[in-house]
């Protein structure tokens, strides 16, 4: 999902302030907790520009792929652990985990 | 001179860990069991020695007066090489001592320290070293003190991501769980922490984009009770329903998505590798998040948060009552997961207040109301600080200089501080008699140059080539006088006193009631200096730097000073890979390239104390005696 970066309070900086303001010194906010202004120069959002950093999104989604399968084996590890009161970490050798 | 002989709870002898479950009432919490343990000087039952995290301890055997009649008493190799931070534990009779990779755990009976009462040596995939991307050091053990279903509990963690809990008894494994791994760069180098029944972890690798987070695991079984994000949706952070309420303007409700572009917040850093201190009375428990990733600041539009934030979390469900985000839109690397440090003290207008106060890596040591979030000061720790001209108390914003952001297509030059911050991973103390921060400080500065690069799940997603030196202070032409320590009064801002060390004091500090401030050096030192003056009072030849933490115990109504040696961490990484390029090393290289002619590798742990008193003074304690007949 595309999104869209203090534009409103950039321009509202930069008429407001004069040229001062034009350069990021992180006291013009969009909204509370919204600070961020581009460069001079440099693009409100780098999608399309020479600084797009095309992300691959099958790589961004390897993080919580690798979370969610670690949790599922802590699962069955704790789950055993409880109805048995031995511990095994190989979830391989839980009967029934797999 | 006094020294508490009698302890609150029994010493925790062998014996005692198997019976006192049986024998004696189970409090409410087990975290009032820790808490009492805590109040003891003899023991030292946490990272930060009590959830005030203050390092500091009522002893004065050891003081001002007979300091330089402190010897070794005794030591002990870990057997490994490469970092050794955080601080052994001590419990009654028994010191636990944590290592580097490939982690080792020992136990170590403190009537006859020669002896390895056991040890708990982890297999691990050797590929978790080559995502460690500051050396591969650990930060300490956690203790959890048992109840009536389930013995005393000593916790580590493990680079390869694992979490386990053993038998503070007999070493044996009660459970591991993952928590993190290391093929998509994530490893774990922070200590754990036990609040009552849970134990939480943190996270490691925002430079290879690892999306920071904090979980808490049941002590008993191991079970996940919560995990928060840095980064990402509201729900995924764990916001309370009044989560910044006191502070609206610090911002609230989706700020994890809407400050950033697209799905950067997936790989945007925000890790928690640092320290934590806990309010039992609030039930809060504080901590910073780290920087966002990659360091390439123009991949990455807008405030990035919660990276490089203040939090205060509730330790049973992990909502979040508050965050302070110090460094929006990190262009230095600023990992804001520093020491955070607990006192009461008067503010300006005479209201005693609850604060924590906390040295950043931008150069800002911040303390807020630690009930509230409420800045009440932001001081920078030493003039030099030129990436902001201040903090605005009433906004809590940063007003940036733009001369030294960073950008692409750019060199930036002489940013203060460095990458490696003006105050690093070093736990620091803090003297609630004479209401003085002691801090370890860095006197570093950098060039840096980003570039374009992908992400790619695993490997380093860093995007900025850097050049560190020493900061104005120090000796540019040398390469040396690249540390600071100072005593710092949260309320008036001002510096009692400082001096500067050869290299940066990146261990941390302790001070005591005797008047002392120690603290460990990278060239290989553990010094004590008079907390009133700075004065150099002592000091003691270590066979290697030191990167973490002094403590110290009582045991027979002596007390001991205990500091690991053992160099490496980020400043050590030139000397302990052997490499020579000055921008290697994510900089570091360059800057600490003096520092091999001062010590070499090293692990394990020296204590002393007056006269080099010890079980051994009498020699027969610990002889081989032949059996009888």
């Amino acid at each position: 999902m595309k999104r869209t970066l203090a534009i409103a309070a950039g321009l509202a900086a930069g008429l407001a302030f004069g040229a001062g303001a034009l350069a990021y010194d992180g006291t013009n906010c969009s909204a509370p907790g919204n600070c961020w202004e581009p460069k001079p120069g440099y693009p409100e959002t780098v999608e399309g520009t020479k600084y797009d950093p095309q992300h691959d999104p099958a790589e961004l989604s390897k993080q919580a792929e690798s979370l969610a399968a670690m949790d599922e084996r802590n699962a069955m590890r704790v789950k055993h652990f409880k109805e048995t009161g031995e511990f095994v970490y190989d979830v391989s050798k839980i009967p029934g985990a797999n | 001179m006094s020294m508490r002989k009698t302890s609150p709870m029994p010493a925790l002898t062998l014996a005692a860990f198997i019976a006192a479950p049986a024998l004696t009432a189970s409090p409410a919490f087990a975290n009032d069991a820790l808490v009492e343990l805590a109040k003891d000087p003899s023991n030292w039952v946490m990272t930060g020695r009590d959830y005030s995290a203050n390092n500091y301890s009522e002893m004065d055997q050891i003081n001002s007066e007979n300091v330089t009649e402190l010897r070794s008493a005794w030591s002990f190799s870990t057997g490994v090489l490469h970092g050794h931070e955080g601080t052994p534990l001590v419990i009654g009779d028994v010191m636990y001592v944590h290592s580097p990779f490939p982690n080792t755990t020992f136990a170590l009976d403190l009537n006859e320290p020669g002896k390895i009462i056991w040890q708990n040596k982890p297999k691990q995939n050797p590929t978790a070293r080559s995502v460690a991307c500051c050396d591969v050091v650990n930060r300490g053990l956690a203790y959890w003190p048992g109840d009536d279903e389930v013995e005393p509990l000593i916790f580590r963690t493990q680079l390869d991501g694992h979490i386990m809990a053993m038998s503070a008894e007999t070493g044996e494994t009660r459970w591991v769980m993952e928590n993190s791994d290391i093929k998509v760069g994530s490893t774990l180098t922070i200590a754990p922490y036990v609040i009552k029944d849970n134990v939480i972890v943190g996270s490691s690798g925002a430079e290879l984009g690892v999306r920071g987070y904090v979980t808490a695991y049941n002590v008993k079984t191991g079970e996940q009770v919560w995990r928060a994000f840095a980064t990402g949706p509201d729900e995924d952070m764990r916001l309370s329903a009044d989560f910044n309420a006191p502070n609206p303007h610090y911002g609230q409700w989706g700020l994890g998505l809407d400050t950033w572009e697209g799905d950067a917040w997936k790989i945007g850093g925000g890790t928690n590798w640092g320290w934590y201190a806990y309010d039992p009375d609030e039930d809060t428990f504080y901590y910073g998040s780290g920087n966002a990733a990659p360091w390439n600041e123009t991949m990455r539009p807008g405030d990035n948060k919660w990276t490089n934030s203040i939090w205060g979390r509730d330790p049973d469900d992990g909502m979040a009552r508050f965050a302070y985000q110090k460094t929006p839109h990190d262009e230095w690397d600023y990992a804001g997961v520093n020491v955070m440090m607990l006192s009461e003290q008067e503010d300006k207008d005479g209201n005693m207040r609850k604060l924590l106060t906390h040295p950043d890596r931008n150069g800002i040591v911040y303390t807020l109301d630690r009930t509230t979030g409420d800045l009440v000061s932001a001081d920078k720790v030493d003039d030099t600080v030129n990436w902001t001209k201040t903090v605005q108390l009433d906004t809590g914003l940063p007003v940036r200089d733009p001369e030294f952001g960073t950008r692409m297509d750019h060199k930036s030059r002489d940013i203060c501080p460095s990458a490696m911050g003006y105050h690093n991973q070093g736990h620091d103390s803090y003297d609630p008699e004479r209401q003085l921060f002691f801090m370890g400080l860095n006197h570093i500065c950098m060039d840096w140059e980003p570039f374009m690069l992908p992400y790619r799940a695993g490997q380093f997603f860093v995007g900025a080539t850097l050049w560190m030196y020493p900061g104005p202070k120090g000796d540019r032409q040398n390469d040396l006088g690249l540390g600071q320590v100072k005593a710092y009064d949260a309320i008036t801002g001002e510096f009692k006193w400082e001096v500067m060390e050869r290299f940066a004091v990146w261990g941390g500090t302790m001070a005591t009631a005797g008047g002392l401030t120690f603290y460990g050096t990278l060239d290989g030192f553990i010094k004590a200096r008079d907390s009133d003056t700075g004065d150099l009072l002592w000091k003691y030849r270590l066979p290697s730097g030191a990167i973490g933490h002094p403590m110290t115990y009582e045991h027979d109504g002596t007390q001991y000073i205990a500091i690991y040696y053992g160099v490496g961490g980020w400043p050590g990484v030139g000397l302990v890979f052997d490499l020579q390029d000055p921008t290697a090393g994510l900089g570091s290289v360059g800057a600490f390239k003096r520092l091999q002619e001062y010590t070499q590798m090293g692990g394990g742990i020296m204590v002393f104390s007056l006269d080099g008193r010890s079980p051994y003074s009498d020699p027969n304690v610990g002889e081989y005696q032949p059996n009888e007949g």
